[in-house]
Formats: structure tokens, sequence, C-alpha cells
């Protein structure tokens, strides 16, 4: 049986001029470039187009890519790059949902909801409701870390950012995202966490 | 060192030395305070890692392909335009006009007498008109209209090309 290919094998194979293992990358990384994008856009559709632009332009300059860090480090930069690029081309507001209108808006959302819902949805959604609520540098930061595998050094590559800076704004995303939950969850906070 | 829960994130992502890890670990085991904000976070630390990412379209990997794709098929699209297909399409041209032009010219009667130019007896002019048949022509205007159609495409295709350039 053939083992897996690495990401540098496919992107050999892809410079070499085979396409369908650029395809194998696409689907290796896309639900988490997505994701990623979804951070920033808000919107699946959004999402969508950014994610696209992404494994593009990495085609694009693919041959450019050194192997001097991971290629999944490679291709957040490009996705955070673009994503700011969308969200300046939108004029989408980047301000925190911490704005207290917003936060008053949410918070009344959820007590719509309330009690009763909150059993019958998993901690996942709630989690994600968190997610969506912070900073877009923040959520994308938390994002990275728990499902990039990427380490602190690699999101500050990423992100065109010093180590210590991602240290501490993932330590204050951490801190943000607990405190929303516990609002958003009230009660529940403690049984779902 | 900030606070509790910065020494405690930072011990949970192993970002200590081993002898700060050391400390802390004893702190965790000695402490209350700690052991309770220790399992807070670890249990908090556990939920984050278990989001879940979201999910693609089903034809998200197809259409980035097909867009790869179609972006890289259309140059050599335009370097065959630049040459063969030019050259095959001015040939036809050029033959098209000359076979109108010595059709146009077998066919033309002149009255006799008024043009001082004499045909010489033994020359025999090609009879076209027997060639040119209703199929013929119909065949002829669809070919046209097939290369007209290609034509267009090709414009379509290349004004696509600099609109995402």
């Amino acid at each position: 049986m053939q083992s897996k290919l690495s990401d540098i094998d496919l992107i050999n194979q892809t410079l070499a001029g085979d396409q369908s293992a650029y395809t194998d990358l696409v689907k290796r990384h896309q639900r988490f470039v997505f994701t990623l994008a979804m951070r920033f856009a808000k919107g699946r559709e959004d999402a969508e187009e950014i994610a696209q632009d992404c494994f593009i332009k990495a085609y694009r300059s693919l041959a450019s890519f050194q192997g001097q860090s991971k290629f999944s480090t490679w291709l957040y930069s490009i996705v955070y790059t673009t994503a700011m690029t969308f969200l300046r081309k939108k004029r989408v507001d980047t301000d925190s949902i911490d704005d207290e209108n917003t936060y008053v808006q949410i918070e009344n959302q959820t007590s719509v909801h309330d009690v009763n819902n909150a059993e019958n949805k998993s901690r996942s959604f709630y989690l994600n409701q968190a997610i969506e609520q912070l900073l877009h540098d923040d959520a994308a930061i938390i994002t990275m870390f728990y499902k990039g595998e990427q380490s602190l050094e690699e999101i500050a590559k990423a992100m065109g950012m010093e180590a210590n800076t991602v240290k501490v704004k993932l330590f204050r995303a951490r801190q943000r995202l607990k405190e929303k939950l516990e609002r958003n969850l009230k009660h529940e906070a403690k049984e779902l966490i | 060192m900030n606070n509790i829960e910065e020494i405690l994130w930072n011990y949970i992502d192993g970002n200590c030395t081993a002898d700060e890890q050391k400390a802390i670990s004893d702190l965790i085991a000695g402490d209350e305070a700690y052991r309770i904000k220790y399992n807070e976070l670890l249990n908090l630390n556990k939920a984050f890692a278990g989001m879940e990412l979201d999910e693609p379209p089903m034809a998200f990997t197809y259409n980035v392909m097909e867009t790869i794709r179609t972006e890289y098929a259309q140059k050599p699209l335009k370097a065959a335009i630049n040459k063969r297909i030019i050259r095959g399409i001015s040939i036809f041209f050029v033959l098209t006009i000359v076979c109108l032009s010595v059709f146009t010219l077998a066919n033309i009667s002149l009255p006799a007498g008024s043009v001082p130019i004499s045909v010489p007896s033994g020359l025999k002019m090609p009879d076209i008109g027997r060639y040119i048949t209703k199929p013929v022509i119909e065949g002829f205007l669809f070919f046209d209209l097939v290369l007209s159609l290609y034509l267009f495409d090709t414009y379509l295709r290349r004004k696509n090309l600099s609109k995402q350039v």
C-alpha cells in the first residue's frame, strides 16, 4: 500500500505538472483554511471566497515556497493576508463584539434561546458561537493554536508578529473566550466546559 | 509572571523550564486555589482543543481546481491562436476570396464587341458554377458560423483573462 504522501512530496509533484497532487493538498487543508477564513468573514459565502482565493494564490506562488517552514504555516500566512485584504476591501467593521451595544444584542439573542435549548446544542456550537464574538486576530490565534497544530512561533510567522506578542494575545484570547462562554451559557457553562 | 492563570496556562502549554514546571506541580499539589484553577483551565483547554472545524461546501475542491485549470488552460490557447490558428484562418479567407473572384470572372458576360479584348478560341474557362451547389453553400455558411462562434469564444476568454489579471 502506498503511504500517505507528505505536503512536500505533493508540492514537488504539483510543480512537476501533476495537478491531481494539488487536489490532494487542497483536500488535506481545506477544512482548516475554510474555518480560519470563517474567523474573519463571518459568513460562509465570504469565507468560501477567501479560502478559494488562498488556494489559487498558493498554487500560483508554489514555486516560491522554499520549505523552510511547514507548508501549513506558509498557507496560513496567505489566509491571513488574504482575509485582511478582503476585510479592507469590504470595509467590514473589525471592532470586537466587546462594544457594549453589540454585546447587548448578543445577550438578548442568547436569552431568547435560553435554558431549554442549551441542553440540545452541543458544546461545539456554543464554543463556535463564542469564538465568532472574538476579535478576528484572537479567533484566528485560538484556531491556529488548537486546530492548526501551530506553535507560537509558527503563528507569529503566519501573522507577521513577534512570538511574544502572540503569546500575550493567546492568553488574552483565552480569557475573553472563557468570559464569552460564561456570558452566553450562564449556568450551563460549568456543565458544558 | 502576572497571575495564577498566566502561570498555569504556561504550565499547561508546556512553556516552562523544568524548574518552573516542578515548582508549579508542587503548587498545584499543595495549594487548593491553584488546584481548582488548574482543573478549570485544564477543562477549558480540553474544550478548546475539541472545537470542530467548519466544513466547506461539497464542490470546494472542484471549484478551486477548475479555476486553476481554466486560468492555466488559457495560456497555451493564446499561443496557438497567435501562430497556427491565425495562419489557417487567413489561408482560408484568401482561398475563399480567390475562388469567389475566379467564379465571378468566369460568369461575367460582356456584350460582344464592346470590349476590344478577344479571348483565345482554344482557352477553356473552368465551369465553376457546376461545383457551387446548394449543399456546398450551406456547408460554407455553416463553417463560417462555427468559425465565428469559435473566435467569439476566444475573444471572451481573453477578455475574462485580462479582467482577472
